[in-house]
């Protein structure tokens, strides 16, 4: 145990042997690269020889073999995050903590640097904690996810089981890109719940319980609305307000009255009235 | 050593060395007659005896006098001067700025003889305008005198606190006003100034308050005319009445402290306040010069023209009267040009001592002192206690004491303690009294330093497993060794100007120039007086010099 508030435990830093990689990374500015890492196991008593030798080790692992005598300052974002990694990584802790790492490099060098780490964690046998903001990171780098909601936890479990069947509206509405619908739940039955908005019912996967003539809320997830242009179940009449070229697709916007709802389509429609369909299986009913 | 050990014991030398000077003077001025003296009694009679002397309410009135007179002289000027350099297109500003700030550089006596020789009754400035106007147009032994010297001389810090006010400040809300149709002056008027007003307050109170520590200049400009300041009281109350009159000095020590103690502990609630507002921070856009057209001149030539009053007048005078064996009326000073007073420098043995001593405070004394600076400021660095309020605090007491006062309670101390009395004649003495006068300002220069340290450098190292102390030696002191130096530096520079805090430990072996200068003056000795004032103002000239190719900042 390092911390406990509750128990008023709270180790010294030094004294909890974690690795750690600081969003800033941290490098210090006056050590070259091998002193940097080195510095860890300087403070364990580690003979020189050793020293040598695992650094050089460590730092090859990293791809960064080559550049031990430089200083941080010549080094690129990315080359200091290894760094920071290597330097985290080389007295061996049974646990890293990487706070952010990702979040100093610009867009496309973040995503080889994910790739990078994921690759990095999986062959070396490492367990990490990776803090992230970012969702999508999350998904791509871990094995095992924890969210966390004003510093409890709201969900655990991998990145499929908490993308697809969250168990929470927080956790529901942080991943992916969603729609909200806002009603009243008419009933419950079975593996199926029915709100009511705008008088139509609209039936879903029950995710609480909820008593049947209280608010509900239902989530889905953009890329499960399907657009069409008659009546039927499942289905809302709104108006097409404003498509957006997004590239791969096209992205869409409706409304009606205080309700917006966006879907992808692979082609823009005409604007006017449509119907809005939400699949039952892909909406999930609070 | 855990570290709670190292920083209970830097807190305890502390405030021991705060705190011992200032309570035996306090207990002092409730005895009798001097401390070592066994018929002492504890009496408020030295408060009844000073309190009814008429000098010494006329010495504080006249010195409220001079601190609000340059008070009002100074703070107007400097803020002005700010923003001239800072925000407008006067010519040759980065030559100027050096310039500016050298009177906060020269010591205080040094620009006093400076002015009693230049434009004293018989000063080179003051024949030559009798030559032209048959008459000499100004008197500088008059209280007038006096504190438009004073204040002239203190323009620079008003200008340091307020230029960098406004180098913290966005031109953005100025762009607004020229838009809107202001000139340059209604925007320095109506936007600039308002908005430095917190740094323009502080810097008015710390002149205030510096009026009060004034020493050399009203000891060369008003001792003449019987004008007595609280210091020069002090001073003069040495031999008084015959025998050591401690208990009347250390009543007068104790007034003066209780008007600059709540003087500097405002300087402080206001600073931080100026410090707020300058938060208010643009980026850091390259700002926009603001045109003063023909105006410009019209900058420069003030600068100047106070340049030349505060700056070139006292340092010509000093440096020209040191190569001549005298001048007065129909005297060509080519004639007289003379290196006689620098070969008599070396006939003294007290003066070469005092010139190498002076070196000695200045490179090994100063560079200890920035070690032991280092050393308070890592016990409080990232301690999340109470304690460094304490700290906070006693840096703040020696502030209060000018450094004529805390010679003396030094002195004082040395005497009263036993063992330290072997010390008293040494150089120790003047480097303990230097360290703790300079205690607040050796104190900012290092924790300024000190808060460039990003946190997560010293965490990264306590997560690799390293224990506090071993965090400041491996990571905190390597980042902060370039600051140290500079700090060094400019310790140096105020320890080679120091004139007031010595001269209650002047004695054989303890000899600055600062002090010598003053007892020097005293027999009038005006030659040597000049020679060892032109020495002093070289050695600060070259500390100058290697500060600003450092590219040291030369304020705090």
């Amino acid at each position: 145990m390092f911390y406990d508030a509750a128990r008023k435990i709270e180790l010294p830093a030094e004294k909890r042997g974690l690795g750690l990689v600081f969003q800033s990374y941290a490098l210090w500015p006056h050590r070259s690269v091998f002193d940097n890492v080195a510095y860890g196991l300087k403070l364990r008593g580690t003979p020189t020889a050793e020293i040598k030798a695992r650094v050089d080790k460590t730092l090859a692992q990293i791809g960064l073999g080559a550049l031990a005598e430089r200083y941080p300052h010549q080094l690129s974002g990315g080359q200091q995050q290894r760094v920071a990694i290597a330097r985290a990584l080389v007295y061996e802790p049974p646990v890293i903590l990487l706070d952010e790492p990702l979040s100093n490099l610009d867009a496309k060098l973040r995503e080889e640097a994910r790739a990078w780490l994921r690759t990095l964690i999986v062959t070396l046998g490492l367990s990490a904690i990776h803090v992230t903001h970012d969702q999508v990171e999350a998904m791509a780098i871990a094995d095992k996810i924890v969210l966390l909601d004003a510093g409890t936890v709201a969900q655990e479990g991998k990145p499929t089981a908490l993308y697809n069947e969250p168990a929470t509206l927080f956790a529901a509405e942080f991943m992916g890109s969603n729609n909200r619908l806002d009603g009243t739940l008419l009933e419950i039955s079975g593996a199926n719940a029915t709100m009511q908005v705008f008088g139509e019912r609209i039936t879903g996967l029950p995710r609480s319980k909820a008593a049947v003539g209280s608010k509900a809320v239902g989530i889905i997830r953009l890329e499960h609305v399907r657009c069409a242009s008659v009546p039927g179940p499942n289905r809302l009449k709104m108006e097409l307000k404003a498509p957006m070229y997004l590239g791969e697709r096209w992205e869409l916007a409706f409304a009606r009255e205080h309700l917006t709802v966006r879907a992808y389509a692979a082609a823009p429609l005409a604007p006017g009235e449509h119907y809005v369909e939400f699949p039952p299986e892909a909406l999930w009913v609070f | 050593m855990p570290i709670i050990v190292y920083r209970l014991l830097v807190l305890g030398i502390t405030t021991l060395a705060v705190v011992a000077p200032l309570s035996l003077v306090v207990y002092q001025s409730f005895l009798t007659a001097p401390f070592f003296d066994h018929s002492a009694r504890l009496s408020i009679s030295a408060y009844s005896f000073v309190f009814a002397e008429d000098d010494f309410w006329q010495a504080l009135w006249t010195t409220a006098a001079i601190a609000g007179g340059m008070a009002a002289i100074a703070v107007p000027l400097g803020a002005l001067l700010a923003f001239l350099m800072v925000r407008t297109d006067v010519p040759g500003r980065q030559y100027l700025e050096p310039l500016i700030l050298i009177p906060i550089f020269v010591s205080a006596v040094v620009i006093a003889f400076g002015y009693v020789v230049a434009i004293g009754p018989v000063g080179i400035f003051s024949t030559l305008a009798k030559d032209v106007l048959g008459f000499v147009p100004w008197n500088v032994y008059s209280l007038f005198s006096l504190i438009a010297i004073a204040g002239l001389t203190h323009v620079p810090h008003v200008y340091l606190y307020s230029a960098a006010a406004l180098r913290g400040l966005s031109t953005d809300m100025e762009e607004a006003a020229r838009v809107s149709g202001a000139n340059p002056l209604q925007v320095a008027l109506n936007v600039s100034l308002p908005m430095i007003m917190p740094a323009i307050l502080f810097a008015g109170v710390l002149v205030f308050f510096l009026g009060f520590e004034l020493f050399g200049l009203p000891l060369v400009l008003g001792d003449p005319q019987d004008v007595l300041v609280l210091s020069t009281y002090l001073f003069k109350l040495t031999n008084k009445l015959g025998v050591p009159s401690y208990q009347l000095m250390a009543v007068v020590v104790v007034v003066i402290i209780a008007i600059t103690a709540p003087l500097v502990f405002m300087q402080r609630q206001l600073l931080r306040q100026a410090q707020r507002f300058v938060s208010v921070r643009g980026k850091g856009l390259k700002t926009q010069a603001l045109r003063l057209g023909p105006w410009r001149w019209v900058a420069f030539g003030t600068i100047v023209f106070w340049l030349f009053i505060t700056v070139v007048v006292p340092l010509t005078g000093i440096t020209l009267r040191s190569f001549v064996v005298s001048w007065g009326e129909g005297v060509d000073l080519l004639d007289v040009l003379t290196l006689d007073h620098y070969r008599e420098l070396l006939d003294y043995p007290n003066v070469v001592r005092g010139i190498t001593n002076t070196l000695g405070i200045g490179v090994i004394g100063g560079a200890i002192s920035v070690v032991c600076y280092t050393a308070i400021a890592l016990a409080v660095h990232r301690w999340n206690s109470g304690w460094t309020r304490l700290v906070d605090y006693m840096v703040m007491v020696p502030r209060a004491m000018p450094g004529l006062v805390a010679g003396l309670a030094l002195l004082w101390v040395f005497l009263f303690v036993p063992f330290l009395s072997p010390l008293r004649s040494t150089m120790f003495s003047i480097w303990l009294a230097y360290s703790i006068v300079w205690l607040a300002y050796g104190m900012r220069l290092v924790s300024g330093t000190l808060l460039q340290v990003a946190p997560e450098l010293e965490e990264a190292a306590r997560v690799s497993g390293a224990n506090d102390l071993r965090v400041k030696r491996d990571v905190t002191v390597p980042l902060i060794k370039y600051g140290m130096l500079a700090s060094w530096l400019l310790v140096f520079l105020i320890f080679v100007r120091e004139y007031s805090t010595g001269i209650y430990l002047l004695g054989p072996g303890t000899e600055v120039i600062g002090s010598l200068l003053v007892s020097l003056w005293g027999t009038g000795a005006i030659d040597l007086v000049s020679a060892l004032s032109v020495v002093n103002v070289v050695m600060i000239g070259v500390g100058l010099a290697v500060a600003v190719r450092l590219g040291v900042r030369l304020h705090g």
